[in-house]
């Protein structure tokens, strides 16, 4: 562990790539976009404007992008030797697979920033009654970026262990695609990995109806933990056994 | 006699039961340039894997500056510059980036950089991406990068493939400066017998998985002397006469082969043929090349 530091910041050369910056734009303007157009009868509520932005940002985009960042981040190693040329220098393989999850997680943190910008800007344009209501988003914004922490580990488990890029990101949609039928089941959505950003994300609290939608904060994150803990370790694990 | 840099006993490594290393028993000593030779697939880049911990032995130990690798892995790799198989790089990166990542690493001064890429002649071209760069480009880029931490273990896994004829000879004079200049020791593995020869003091022949030769080029370049060709008036008359003498010897296209004899033996020999009255028209040593008792070592056919 000694080494993260260095191994992060030789990480962070190498992740001067354009698309990883694209990407953390898109969702965000997307949302701006749905926000912007959705309407509801009588004055808008900031309740509404976050239920419409962050649907699809919660459901769809906050998965996939997990899926893609760590994808990408391991794609330059697969290509052209990466992996051998970085094992084979003074670093741990702890700290290198702790690095790039930490890259995967501040890139997935920088998209729910851009968000909150962006939902705070839709809200004050579209005069939502009253002040920002930092009491509802904030836990929100931070819980669904915590939700998506076990997609990122288990997606970065996938990545490092396969060389191909699509086929770690077919795994990610193939789970992340069933998200619109399991938000709606009390039976299964508490317990389903992908559908846990959307749940984190719901402005409804525990008197809404919106099936799964309605669990308490407590019982979410112990979901989220369960699986992280599962996905990092076992993601750890088999990356330290890899032969390069 | 001086310190043991790398030492491996019984190592061995293991692919679905078949071994691509077999009880490999390594001794590299400090200052040696070792050429590691063997034709393809005969382990050589699993070998190199295994020292540099990329890979985990089936059985055996890897001890590299005296440290044990499982234990001790950070300080050794720490002291270690290294090439496997096909250059590695970021094609999305410049040569300079993708040096500038491996120095945040090894935590060396910046101006390392500029040193490397000035040894390996990449100046001029470092603001290009590297992924634009020629197979040599990129293989001198990966030279760079060996050197980068200024290590005290070089293990470079066939430098030469790629480059040019020049780019062959740099590189060849950089390694062999190595040990001279720096107190570097040097493990360069290649299929060229001819190539190894001229730059490492010692060769280790691995032939599938298993060392079959191992020794000084001297003593090889010794081993490997030939036989003794005489092209005389009556051939046959005068075979038949010197092996009446003792001599063993055949005839070839008119040419009296002989095996490999001292110069005495060779002087008595053109003796006894001129006193009986024999014509000598050539004396000639013919060497055996290394390549080819390279191929006689790992069993391979000799073309005569
Ligand atoms: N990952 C692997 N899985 C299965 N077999 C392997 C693997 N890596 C190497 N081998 C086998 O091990 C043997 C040695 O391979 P290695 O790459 O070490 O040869 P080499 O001496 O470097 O050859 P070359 O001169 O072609 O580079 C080969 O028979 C190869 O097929
Ligand atoms: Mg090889």
């Amino acid at each position: 562990m000694r080494t993260l530091g260095r191994v992060l910041s030789a990480e962070i050369v190498k992740m001067s790539s354009r698309y990883l910056w694209l990407l953390i734009l898109a969702s965000p303007a997307f949302a701006v976009l749905i926000g912007m157009s959705q309407s509801e009868e009588g004055p808008i509520s900031w309740e509404f404007i976050l239920s419409v932005m962050g649907a699809i940002h919660g459901m769809l985009f906050l998965p996939i992008l997990s899926g893609l960042f760590t994808a990408l981040l391991c794609r330059y190693e697969h290509h052209n030797g990466g992996w051998k040329q970085l094992l084979s220098l003074p670093v741990s393989r702890g700290s290198v697979y702790l690095s790039k999850f930490i890259v995967a997680a501040v890139l997935l943190a920088a998209v729910q920033l851009l968000f909150l910008v962006c939902f705070l800007g839709v809200g004050w344009w579209r005069e939502a009654g009253g002040p920002p209501p930092w009491e509802m988003v904030l836990p929100r914004i931070l819980g669904s970026w915590l939700a998506t922490l076990p997609l990122a580990a288990l997606q970065l488990a996938v990545s490092q262990a396969w060389s191909s890029f699509a086929a770690p990101l077919a795994l990610n949609v193939t789970f992340t695609i069933p998200n619109m039928l399991v938000a709606n089941s009390t039976t299964y959505g508490p317990y389903y990995p992908w559908v846990q950003p959307l749940i984190a994300m719901s402005p409804y609290g525990a008197d809404g109806n919106f099936g799964a939608l309605n669990l308490p904060l407590e019982s979410l994150m112990i979901v989220v933990l369960g699986s992280f803990v599962l996905f990092f370790t076992a993601g750890l694990l088999s990356f330290r056994r890899k032969a390069v | 006699m001086s310190e043991t840099i790398i030492e491996t006993k019984g190592l061995l490594k293991n692919y679905k039961g078949r071994a691509a290393v077999k009880d490999l028993n390594l001794n590299i000593r400090k200052g040696e340039i070792y050429g590691f030779l063997g034709p393809n697939g005969a382990g050589k880049t699993t070998t190199i894997r295994l020292l540099l911990g990329l890979i985990a032995p089936s059985a055996g130990t890897i001890e590299i500056f005296g440290k044990d690798l499982r234990h001790e892995k950070m300080n050794i790799l720490r002291k270690v510059g290294s090439l496997v198989e096909s250059p590695s790089y970021y094609g999305h990166l410049t040569a300079i980036q993708n040096l500038e990542a491996i120095r945040r690493i090894l935590n060396v001064p910046k101006s390392r950089i500029s040193e490397v890429l000035d040894i390996v002649s990449l100046t001029g071209e470092e603001k290009r991406p590297v992924k634009g760069f020629s197979l040599g480009m990129k293989q001198r880029l990966g030279i760079a990068s060996a050197l980068l931490g200024n290590p005290e273990l070089l293990i470079l896994d066939e430098p030469t493939n790629g480059l040019d004829p020049s780019g062959i000879q740099e590189i060849r004079d950089l390694i062999k400066r190595m040990p001279q200049e720096h107190g570097i020791t040097v493990l360069v593995s290649s299929h060229l017998l001819s190539e190894i020869e001229l730059m490492a003091n010692t060769v280790g022949i691995l032939h599938q998985g298993s060392m079959v030769y191992q020794d000084s080029i001297t003593n090889l370049q010794q081993r490997a002397a030939g036989e003794m060709r005489l092209v005389v008036s009556e051939p046959e008359m005068a075979l038949s006469f010197v092996e009446n003498r003792g001599y063993t010897g055949v005839l070839q296209n008119g040419t009296l082969c002989f095996t490999r004899m001292n110069d005495t033996t060779v002087a008595q020999l053109v003796k006894v043929l001129v006193e009986k009255g024999h014509a000598i028209y050539r004396v000639e040593e013919r060497r055996q090349s290394l390549e080819e008792f390279f191929l006689q070592v790992v069993g391979g056919v000799s073309h005569d």
